[in-house]
């Protein structure tokens, strides 16, 4: 399973366009990332709120709902995001590459 | 008697003596002085400073008999008059000192009675004592009398005392002269008794109302007061949002845990009611830190696959669009004319030199379908083969990969259990799959020795289940044999459903032995509707039908081909429809039992796979080893196809196998690189039909059969020709 989670890390890392993978534990803490330190610390903290805010958005509206995947399209990059109770990953991808 | 007391008795003893106070007074001050010259005197804070004047002022004390403590005028209220009365004046007597004596006299009433008591002659006794000139007392002797100073005795007995103690000035006297003696010679003191009374021992009298109270002041625990002070117990600011889905969360915990409760009572009331029952126990554990990491794992997995999906979706989004969106706008101005439009491509690097051997729609996900790779040019065989499961979802990379020991030739996706996956092998065994548990590690395996067969598998195909449930499959290789294997518990189990024999006569063996050849199958079709007649195409180019009740004979026997047949596909809405092509470039098209073929189409190059198309009973596809993919709609062109399309490059890439999806207007087309090509029909490929306006309630099913119908009735021959009547000789 490890060896599964590696390898599709590792692709996705070499996909086109992909700018940076960024792996935070529940604590809010990266701690994977192919990014420099000050933007990872940056991403981590701004997304791990926002993905809690759109959580709770989403569970207040029907609780038994719950939040999977979170998609932020900007002009310059699409970030998605996977929230997890227990981790939250997300990948910067610039598509129009 | 003032000498002895000089004589430094015992303090103890001197107070015996009630007259001698002042010089055992005078006795004790001097001790006094010495205790209180070694002590500093301690002065209370608040003392006043007196001047010499004031300190050396004679303050006069005076003695008075009256005194000046006693209450004068008491009063007490009586109950039974009513009123306070006045209390007699109390005496002015003081006591200073009282002492119990513990002597009686000889004279007085109770020692008279003690001597009787002790069988003695009292007046005998006291005339006896007299002559001896002495004073007799008798006394009683308690060691502890002597020592232990009476405070002051129970206040019923004062009277008494005081009594006493008018008597008693004489009786100390002896009592100091005897103890003086009685020091140094205690038995000349008993000689006279004891000649006196010749019983022997004088018996003691006792004074019955001399009681000696002892009490012993134990030490008083002294008081500690201890103190600790405790840690003090931590504390935090709590604070918390409490939105709807909190409370929702909260509630359904609490729901669960019940649930759960419910569950264990129940389990526990099962238990208890079937305690003999050999049914295995069902032990629910709760899930432990291995197992809740283990389910964290799975859904970290789980996000990266789709995370990698939606990477996918943004890199190839232009074809996501096409797939979705994209109608050929030129259809609308070509008549009977259609095109393909290429979309994903599927490549993975392992199996870049493999061939693709055979493609199948996976029947639950209409998006995910599985590919096996092996080789085809039996001149350069691959070492090993794959069989890999991809989705349109991520064209990059399979979702699952199984790698298999020889050349995969074939595979087939049971219907109902869309992860059990038959694989046929170039060596001749079949291997099964199951998807979920593992994709490294096979479910089953034929045996590579005994059960298998002795030649390349060409097709398996899963057949209906058992009626005991178990799963069982077909696989027709190119030793003759069409096999069937039933899984069992952890073995395959195979049974030979029927053997292929060339159509001609035994050969003479050495040793005058005979032997019939055998055929080699190619492919296999099973009849959708009676599942227990099958076709089989063989390498020389006939087409059997055969029954899986008998494996003795075949039913049918078409004359198809002059080249192998590599595939046959029953109509999907006329099951007596099928179709089969062939390495010799022609595709044909057969009604069930009639010889001869209804359409017959040549497309110019060896035809190695078709399929008729799912969505129309008269529209089908077949690729060509030109890397050509042809569409034929019969309904719109009985002769030619109404799309010819290269997909591949014709030197280099041959195509191999197709797959029409069963939901999508897409076709998949497999080469001999290891590559999968999906390609989006456009709107001419797929025209449905119109209802009529006289039938608008017709559905699509009944009008493709309908179409089929209109369209075989316009080639079918008669069933015989009868030649019209020669009526020329007739005349003559």
């Amino acid at each position: 399973m490890a060896n599964e989670v590696e390898d599709t890390l590792k692709r996705i890392q070499s996909h086109k366009g992909v700018v940076g993978i960024i792996v935070v534990n529940s604590e809010g803490i990266p701690i994977k990332t192919t990014l420099d330190n000050t933007t990872t610390v940056q991403y981590a903290g701004l997304i791990s709120s926002l993905s809690d805010k759109a959580r709770s958005v989403v569970r207040d509206l029907d609780p038994s709902n719950d939040l999977t995947f979170l998609r932020i399209r900007s002009k310059k990059h699409e970030i998605m995001v996977a929230p997890d109770k227990e981790f939250i990953l997300i990948v910067i991808q610039n598509p129009t590459d | 008697m003032s000498p002895s007391i000089n004589k430094k008795v015992s303090a103890a003893k001197v107070l015996k003596k009630p007259y001698a106070r002042n010089p055992a007074e005078a006795s004790e001050t001097s001790d006094f002085d010495d205790w209180k010259k070694s002590k500093q005197l301690l002065k209370p804070k608040d003392q006043l400073e007196l001047p010499e004047a004031e300190l050396k002022e004679i303050l006069a004390r005076v003695l008075v008999t009256t005194n000046p403590q006693k209450p004068d005028g008491l009063v007490e209220f009586s109950y039974s008059e009513g009123c306070f009365i006045e209390v007699p004046l109390p005496s002015n007597l003081v006591i200073a000192y009282r002492l119990k004596g513990s002597q009686i006299h000889i004279d007085s009433e109770d020692a008279t009675r003690q001597l009787i008591e002790m069988g003695l002659d009292p007046d005998e006794y006291r005339a006896q004592a007299r002559e001896g000139m002495e004073e007799e007392i008798i006394e009683e002797v308690e060691p502890e009398q002597a020592e232990v100073k009476e405070p002051e005795a129970a206040e019923g007995e004062k009277v008494d005392e005081e009594e006493e103690e008018e008597e008693a000035p004489p009786q100390p006297v002896s009592d100091v002269e005897e103890e003086e003696q009685g020091d140094e010679d205690d038995i000349e003191i008993e000689k006279p008794v004891s000649s006196g009374i010749p019983k022997g021992r004088k018996k003691k009298l006792t004074n019955q109302f001399n009681f000696c109270e002892r009490a012993s002041l134990t030490y008083n625990l002294p008081v500690r007061s201890q103190e600790i002070q405790t840690i003090p117990p931590p504390r935090a600011n709590f604070s918390g949002l409490v939105l709807q889905w909190v409370i929702y969360d909260a509630y359904q915990k609490d729901f669960d845990a019940k649930e759960l409760e419910k569950e264990l009572e129940r389990e526990r009331k099962e238990k208890e009611k079937a305690v003999f029952s050999l049914r295995p126990k069902l032990s629910k554990k709760k899930p432990g830190k291995a197992q809740i990491s283990e389910a964290v794992k799975l859904r970290l997995a789980e996000s990266w696959k789709v995370l990698e999906r939606m990477i996918n979706q943004n890199t190839f989004y232009d074809i996501a669009k096409d797939y979705r969106y994209w109608e050929d706008p030129a259809d609308e101005f070509r008549e009977e004319e259609g095109t393909l439009l290429p979309l994903w491509k599927f490549h993975y690097d392992k199996v870049r030199k493999y061939t693709v051997t055979d493609i199948e729609w996976n029947p639950y996900y209409y998006d995910l379908f599985a590919v096996s790779f092996g080789s085809l040019d039996f001149a350069k065989p691959t070492k090993d083969g794959a069989v890999c499961i991809y989705t349109l979802k991520n064209p990059s990379f399979p979702d699952y990969i199984c790698m298999t020991h020889s050349g995969a030739m074939s595979i087939s996706t049971h219907p109902t259990f869309p992860y059990m996956m038959a694989v046929g092998l170039v060596d001749g065994g079949v291997l099964v799959f199951n998807i979920q548990q593992s994709c490294t590690k096979y479910a089953y395996k034929s045996n590579s020795v005994t059960n298998k067969h002795r030649g390349i598998v060409w097709q398996v195909k899963w057949g209906p289940d058992l009626p005991d449930g178990e799963l069982n499959f077909f696989s027709v290789a190119a030793d003759g044999r069409i096999n069937n294997w039933v899984l069992m518990q952890n073995e395959l189990a195979v049974t030979t459903v029927y053997t292929l024999y060339l159509p001609m006569d035994p050969v003479m063996g050495p040793d005058g032995t005979e032997m019939r050849m055998r055929g080699a199958a190619c492919c296999v079709a099973f009849h959708p509707e009676n599942s227990l007649i099958y076709l089989v195409g063989t390498e020389y180019g006939n087409i059997y039908e055969c029954c899986t009740a008998y494996s003795s004979k075949y039913i049918f026997e078409f004359r198809a081909h002059h080249m192998p047949v590599y595939q046959i596909d029953f109509n999907r809405y006329n099951s007596n429809i099928f179709m089969s092509c062939s390495a010799d470039w022609r595709i044909k098209i057969w009604e069930h039992k009639r010889h001869e073929p209804l359409f017959v189409f040549d497309v110019g190059a060896s035809v190695c796979d078709i399929q008729w198309a799912p969505y129309s009973s008269t529209v089908f596809a077949a690729v060509t080893t030109t890397g050509k993919v042809f569409v034929f709609d019969l309904n719109v062109n009985k002769y030619k196809s109404i799309c010819e399309q290269a997909v591949v490059s014709k030197r280099r890439n041959k195509l191999t196998r197709m797959a029409f999806n069963y939901k999508l207007p897409i076709i998949l087309v497999g080469d001999d690189k290891g590559c999968v090509t999906s390609l989006k029909l456009s709107p001419n490929l797929r025209i449905m039909c119109k209802p009529p306006k006289k039938q608008q309630h017709l559905d699509q099913f009944t009008l493709q059969c309908m179409k089929l119908d209109k369209l075989l009735s316009l080639v079918r021959e008669p069933e015989t020709l009868t030649p019209p009547p020669d009526t020329a000789g007739l005349e003559d």
